[in-house]
């Protein structure tokens, strides 16, 4: 991974846990604000609804009250202390007033508990009325569960009582608890309020005043409350999206005898909330977003500043490696990277100086070597050569007769050490005159396979041990751009070198294969191996480890695939034997330089 | 073939006949007392004889001659002691079937008898019950007829009303025609009906129908005028049609259509006026006139008013106002509390001339009430005649010395005529 | 038993003092206003609307002649047949046509008009024209065929391209279905012209509605509900009641399907407080009924037992183990009807009955309110029996016999009630308010109206 990656991965991570760890908080301290909010909202939601239900309770009363002083409750109540069962005359009286007094229900009861007029339910004359509150009338409102036609309703009532002879009456009077009641609440907007009417044992819908969506799921909470008839809060999930949640606090609302007659309860939506959660995780996203961004601009500023000479100096390492000691890096500021390029630059040209000591040195060694290599191939030859002149001098000289009995084979020594010597100097001269490789496209198993058959004979030669030739060719070998000819030397040198490491028989391998956009070859040998230092020396020119040979065979091997951009590695193993391994680059673009 | 019910036949009591020596103002007086006398309160018109004894047959037979005890009670319009009749005469006729009657615990049938009645009829219901079984139940119908109920007035004046005539169809105007026998008409819808008296009965002379081209109007109204001229002895006039009566036995008529005004005077006192055909009121056109005046506001009646030298005319006008014409002035008087029925009446008590009138209001009975005129502001001088109905015609007689007055029965739904005149003092 | 109907109108009614009595003549001219609670959808007496849909008789009566009417002792009399005659065996009748008569668009009244119309009143019939006269054959005795015809749905129409003329005493002059229907007096009507000049009627108006109108003085007569008679009168409203006639019943959708189901429909009721009900909830607008017809029709009425008996309603209901749970509907538009039902159903419970109410078009029991259909005892039992869906009455013979007609007919009335298909609960009395210029106010025992004989004082002529 660059240096410029790493930085920008370090400034976006930064950016990124600074705005996780900004998120997170507000999130946090948002949420426990929001549920203080809620809370406050709720109790002043109730205490709201407790004053409403006074104040509608005192107005209940006041129009009970009202209507027990009215002529009619008095006409009533003479009629009824007279002994009177006739309700005909007052049967619609109670309508008449609840209608005039606004009042949702009016019920005259005489002392029996017997209804004498009912404005909800004109048809109940002469029964019973079932909820007459025992004992002393209270003075305020209550809660009361009204009987209807169609079913039950809840009320807010008062009872007043008209006392006039022996026998007093009641007038129970009372506004019903409905959505007109609810809809006179002033709600914060996002909060609700609903009446559940206990008029049944357990749970039912219809029950519930106020909008309720779903109303089954407020269930397990009225349960609660009508068993335990305490207050209690539940978060109701009303659909999968959490901006749905609502916070629903439930008051139980009791009538006269503490019977648990009605359920308050108050929702809040946590949308806002979830809403605001949202937002927050939206800037943080689009600050972490916003963050990598400049954290990528900062980086790419930033390595324009701090990476750039970095590459700088890696490039310019890279070219020094590559062989480009002249490489020079620009310095543009003095701090630290200023001076490490001074100092790089420093260093190229001081390697560049030593390069050149050191090749003038090599060039001297080589010198050197060549003069000692060329003195001791010349040497070996014209030793014979002396000797044989010598000998041709000292016999013409000693022996005529010994002269021409030696003359040729003296002679034909000579020649043959003359011929040597031109062998000699031919390689050199070779070695002095390789060629250029002219690239043509090559199928590298093809080459490979043409020198093992040339090779075939000398692999059955009786001079020595046999050979197995073991070709193990890819066979999706590439075909790559080279020079045949120069191929084929260079793996013919190398084939030959093997087999004359392996005077007592062996393998030869030569196997090719495909290694990315290279072509692999190797050839090994199951000879005695070599030594490391004999490995690291092996491309020395004149360096070889044969007892005959001029060691340009490797040398002349490794110009061949220099000039072909590969590479030659060595592998051995003393006792196991050596494998030469030669990297060859496809170089299609040599071939279609070459047209 | 079924036919239109009529009314039952009248009372033989109510008429009779003496012969000979009755002047026509003797017999008219002798008449109308005997009227008086023998129209008592509350008739009974009935006879239970046949109901009681159907009544207790169907009992015995569906209980068997028992020993029995017998509980009557009244649903109906009955009296009281018309109950205790009946019910003593069920008991004798079940008795005569063998019952016998015991104390309740003693008894085999418990028999109940309910005085009930329908629309037309008196429904009897017996039920009986013997032991613990469902009473059985067995009834009889009977006809129902009206009963009506006349009080006599107590005041200075005294206005007697003598029933002439009742029908169920719409009486325009009765004259009774002191002859021997004394005849009757009767002006109708239909035409004009003579009748001849005859054993205390009025019997069917002739039926004379009134042809006329176009209906008749609603609250039709007509005049029989009797003129016992020659071979002329009265005029009957219907809206448009004119008839003239001849004399017969039996009396034949011709009609034909006519716009002659009609007589509203007496023999004394003759004026004459118009009558809007299509409608029930006079138009107001006068002939001869009164004095100068020969135009008045659209009027349903009219009566005289005579005075020293002069005979003044009271008008009960279609606009609810009573019109007094003199001659010159046309006066009106708002506040009467008159209906819109009036006629004059030649009594000899008082100034001598009264006028009677109808109240006006709304109600199910009616009144007929006599006036006198003293000045120019009319006086009750009489309680008021109560009928139990609407009077729908009010017409002085020939004489002026009654008028007859008609009236719809609230109860029956039948029309009566009575004669009323006024008597002076206790 | 209270004394007979005529006389009860005359007690019900505003009485005037006994110091000044009687009337005026009838004055011609005006505009007579009415408003009334039905809402009919056609004037064509054939036309059998459901109730409140349906032409009330009164009205069809103004532009339909018939060819008898019944008086108000439930008698036939002749109206556009003069005259009538049938062949032994009662079911080939005779009745002659009036000459003179035409209809509203002036054509005659034909014999053959008059068959055509009753052909197409009751296909049932055979009826073809014979000179000035038509024959109606029925199917079976009809002795009561006269008081059959006096029905108003046998009004005599002509019926031509959709439209229906009649030959009344007045002509449709505006017709606004169910809204407005404004009649005009017609001057050659062959009983008389009325004396109004023409009628207007307000058509759909709840009892409020019609309260309203009489005290805006945009209407002259307008209808009463039966429980607000005594409150119209005590606020100084010209009030008249008729009979009690209108019949509130309770009737079962389908026959006793068991015995037990007859007990308990026996149980119920004998478990309704028909007292009370009248007594308070219709404030004595009514009488208790336990029978079709009312007791001042047949005299005979009372046999039936009215009053309430919880001890014997509950061992009735006590002899059944499981008793379901019926529906009782009324019409949700009366709330008399609604207040009536609650009631009810009250009193079942406390024979241990439960009864649901509802205002659904479906139930087990309905609230039925019917008017009198006819003054004639048998006609009007045969017309609840129609109406009803019960057997019709079968007629007896012996019902000429004036001596038999009460028995017959409380043998037949029996029959009906034994099905058990009805429970009879009140005669309701039909009461309407006048303004004080309406004139001439005739009223049946059966709350028929004759508006043709009815006169504004402030008429002109």
């Amino acid at each position: 991974m660059s240096f410029r990656r790493k930085l920008l991965l370090v400034f976006a991570l930064t950016v990124f846990l600074c705005v996780g760890a900004v998120s997170w908080i507000v999130s946090t301290v948002t949420r426990r604000a929001f549920e203080r909010a809620s809370e406050d909202q709720t109790t002043a939601l109730i205490a709201q609804f407790r004053r409403e239900f006074s104040r509608r309770g005192e107005e209940v009363a006041h129009r009970v009250e009202t209507i027990a002083g009215s002529e009619t409750a008095t006409r009533m109540a003479l009629a009824v202390s007279r002994g009177s069962t006739d309700y005909s005359a007052y049967v619609n009286e109670a309508k008449a007033l609840a209608d005039n007094q606004q009042l949702d229900f009016l019920e005259f009861v005489d002392s029996s508990g017997t209804i004498l007029s009912s404005a909800q339910w004109p048809a109940k004359f002469g029964y019973k009325e079932g909820s007459l509150p025992a004992g002393a009338s209270p003075g305020g409102a209550f809660l009361r569960q009204e009987d209807l036609p169609d079913g039950a309703a809840l009320s807010l009532s008062a009872i007043r009582q008209v006392e006039i002879g022996e026998k007093p009456i009641y007038v129970i009077g009372g506004r019903r608890l409905d959505q007109e009641f609810m809809a006179s609440l002033e709600l914060p907007a996002g909060m609700r309020a609903m009446l559940y009417r206990n008029l049944a044992k357990g749970f039912s819908a219809p029950l519930l005043v106020g909008p309720s969506g779903n109303a089954q799921q407020l269930a397990p909470l009225i349960e609660q409350v009508q068993q335990h008839q305490q207050e209690a809060t539940a978060l109701l999930h009303w659909s999968g999206d959490a901006a749905d949640d609502e916070s629903v606090h439930a008051i139980p609302l009791n009538g006269l005898d503490n019977q648990l007659l009605g359920i308050l309860l108050v929702g809040n939506t946590r949308r806002p909330y979830v809403e605001l959660r949202n937002r927050i995780r939206s800037a943080a996203m689009l600050a972490g977003s916003v963050g990598i961004v400049l954290a990528i601009l900062f980086s790419g500023w930033a390595s324009s500043r701090v990476t750039r000479p970095v590459e700088q100096l890696a490039e310019a390492a890279r070219e020094v490696a590559a062989g480009n000691w002249n490489t020079r890096v620009p310095v543009d500021s003095s701090d630290e990277l200023g001076a490490l390029a001074e100092s790089f630059n420093r260093m190229t040209e001081e390697l560049l100086q030593q390069r050149e000591r050191l090749v003038q040195a090599e060039r001297v060694a080589a010198w050197r070597e060549l003069a000692r290599r060329l003195a001791h191939e010349l040497k070996n030859p014209l030793f014979p050569l002396q000797l044989t002149v010598e000998n041709l001098v000292r016999a013409r000289q000693q022996s005529p007769e010994q002269f021409d009995e030696i003359f040729p084979e003296s002679s034909a020594t000579l020649l043959a050490e003359i011929a040597n010597l031109k062998t000699i100097i031919s390689r050199f001269s070779e070695f002095s005159r390789m060629p250029q490789p002219q690239f043509q496209r090559v199928q590298v198993n093809e080459v490979v396979q043409n020198v093992a058959r040339l090779l075939q004979a000398q692999l059955q030669s009786p001079k020595h041990s046999p050979i197995e030739c073991r070709l193990e060719l890819a066979e999706d070998l590439a075909s790559i751009a080279a020079d045949p000819e120069l191929l084929h030397r260079a793996f013919s040198n190398l084939a030959l070198n093997a087999m004359d490491a392996m005077p007592q028989g062996g393998t030869l391998s030569l196997r090719t294969r495909q290694s990315s956009d290279r072509v692999v070859v190797e050839i090994a040998d199951t000879g005695a191996g070599l030594t490391a230092e004999e490995c690291e020396r092996l491309f020395t020119p004149y360096y070889t480890s044969k007892a005959h040979g001029t060691g340009l065979g490797l040398a002349i091997v490794q110009s061949i695939i220099s000039d072909h951009g590969g590479r030659i590695g060595v592998h051995s193993e003393p006792g196991r034997g050596t494998a030469f391994m030669i990297e060859l680059p496809d170089n299609l673009d040599k071939l279609a330089a070459a047209g | 073939m079924r036919y239109a019910v009529y009314n039952s036949p009248i009372n033989p009591l109510i008429n009779l006949r003496i012969p000979g020596m009755l002047t026509p103002l003797f017999s008219r007086f002798f008449i109308s007392v005997l009227f008086v006398l023998l129209f008592v309160v509350s008739g009974n018109a009935q006879n239970w004889a046949g109901a009681e004894g159907l009544l207790a047959g169907k009992i015995v037979a569906a209980s068997g001659p028992k020993t029995m005890v017998l509980e009557v009670l009244n649903h109906s319009s009955l009296s009281a002691a018309v109950t205790d009749d009946i019910r003593r005469n069920l008991l004798t006729q079940l008795a005569v079937l063998g019952v016998r009657f015991v104390a309740p615990e003693q008894a085999a049938a418990n028999v109940r008898v309910s005085l009930s009645e329908d629309m037309q009829s008196y429904v009897w219901v017996a039920e009986i019950r013997q032991g613990s079984n469902a009473p059985s139940v067995v009834m009889v119908s009977l006809p129902r007829s009206a009963v009506l109920t006349v009080e006599p007035a107590a005041s200075a004046m005294v206005l007697r009303g003598v029933s002439l005539w009742s029908q169920p169809e719409r009486i325009l105007d009765v004259t009774v025609i002191d002859d021997n026998p004394a005849r009757m008409l009767v002006l109708d819808a239909n035409g004009v009906t003579s009748y001849r008296m005859q054993d205390n009965r009025w019997l069917l002379e002739q039926s004379v129908p009134v042809a006329h081209s176009r209906p008749w109007p609603r609250d039709l109204r007509g005049r029989l005028v009797l003129r016992r001229d020659k071979d002329h002895l009265f005029d009957a006039y219907l809206p448009g049609v004119y008839c003239r009566g001849l004399t017969g036995p039996p009396p034949a008529m011709t009609c034909f259509e006519s716009s002659d005004p009609w007589p509203i005077g007496t023999d004394l006192f003759s004026l004459n006026a118009s009558f809007t055909s299509s409608r029930n009121f006079f138009s107001g056109v006068l002939s001869p006139g009164v004095g100068n005046q020969t135009t008045a506001p659209p009027f349903y009646s009219a009566a005289a008013v005579p005075r020293e030298h002069s005979t003044w005319w009271l008008l009960a006008a279609v606009d609810e106002k009573v019109h007094l014409l003199d001659g010159v002035t046309d006066q009106v008087a708002e506040k009467l509390g008159w209906g819109s029925d009036i006629a004059s009446l030649r009594s000899g008590c008082g100034s001598g001339w009264q006028v009677l009138a109808t109240g006006a209001g709304a109600g199910r009975s009616d009144a007929v009430q006599a006036f006198e005129v003293a000045g120019r502001e009319p006086i009750a001088v009489s309680t008021p005649f109560e009928v139990s109905g609407a009077v729908t015609a009010l017409w002085t007689e020939s004489g002026a010395n009654g008028v007859v007055a008609v009236v719809h029965n609230s109860e029956t739904g039948g029309y009566e005529a009575f004669r009323l005149t006024l008597t002076c003092g206790r | 038993m209270r004394p007979s109907a005529l006389l009860l109108l005359a007690a019900v009614s505003l009485c005037l003092a006994v110091a000044a009595p009687a009337r005026t003549r009838p004055h011609y001219g005006g505009n007579l206003r009415l408003a009334i609670g039905e809402a009919p959808i056609s004037v064509d007496p054939a036309d059998v609307s459901p109730a409140g849909k349906s032409m009330p008789p009164s009205l069809s009566r103004l532009i339909f002649d018939t060819l008898v009417t019944l008086d108000a002792r439930g008698q036939a009399q002749p109206a556009l047949s003069p005259s009538w005659q049938v062949d032994p065996g009662n079911q080939r009748w005779l009745f002659s046509i009036r000459r003179g008569v035409a209809f509203h668009d002036g054509t005659g009244v034909s014999s053959d008009a008059v068959a055509a119309s009753l052909r197409a009143a009751n296909p049932n019939w055979k009826v073809f024209a014979t000179g000035e006269a038509v024959i109606v054959e029925c199917d079976a005795p009809t002795p009561d065929l006269p008081a059959v015809l006096a029905l108003a749905r046998y009004g005599i129409a002509k019926r031509t391209g959709g439209k229906v003329v009649g030959s009344g005493p007045f002509a449709i002059n505006r017709w606004d279905a169910g809204k407005k229907l404004v009649l005009t007096a017609r001057d050659d009507y062959w009983g008389g012209r009325a004396f109004v000049d023409s009628i207007e009627i307000e058509m759909g108006k709840s009892f409020r509605e019609q309260t309203i109108a009489l005290d805006l003085a945009k209407a002259d007569i307008v209808q009463i509900a039966p429980d607000q008679t005594r409150h119209a009168v005590l606020e100084g409203r010209r009030v008249l009641s008729s009979a009690p006639t209108e019949w509130m019943a309770l009737v079962f959708s389908r026959d006793v399907p068991s015995a037990q189901d007859g007990k308990l429909r026996e149980a119920l009721g004998l478990s309704i407080d028909r007292d009370a009900m009248n007594n308070v909830l219709l404030q004595g607008g009514g009488e208790p009924a336990g029978t079709f017809l009312p007791n001042w029709m047949t005299g005979y009425a009372f046999l039936f037992p009215t009053a309430v008996d919880l001890q014997r309603a509950r061992q009735a209901r006590n002899a059944v183990q499981q008793a379901p749970v019926w529906t009782l509907a009324c019409d949700g538009s009366d709330p008399l009807a609604r207040v009536i039902t609650e009631r009810i159903a009250l009193n079942a419970r406390d024979a241990g009955l439960t009864l649901q109410t509802t205002t659904s078009a479906v139930a087990d029991i309905r609230l039925v309110r019917m008017p009198l259909p006819s003054l004639d005892a048998w006609v009007a039992l045969g017309e609840f029996a129609g109406s009803l869906g019960l057997p019709q009455p079968k007629f007896d013979v012996d019902r000429l016999q004036q001596s038999a007609n009460a028995s017959t007919e409380y043998a037949a009335e029996s029959a009906l009630l034994q099905s058990q298909r009805v429970i009879p609960l009140l005669h309701l009395r039909t009461a309407v308010a006048l303004s004080a210029n309406v004139m001439g106010w005739q009223e049946d025992p059966d709350g028929s109206w004759h508006l043709q004989n009815v006169w504004l004082e402030t008429g002109k002529p």
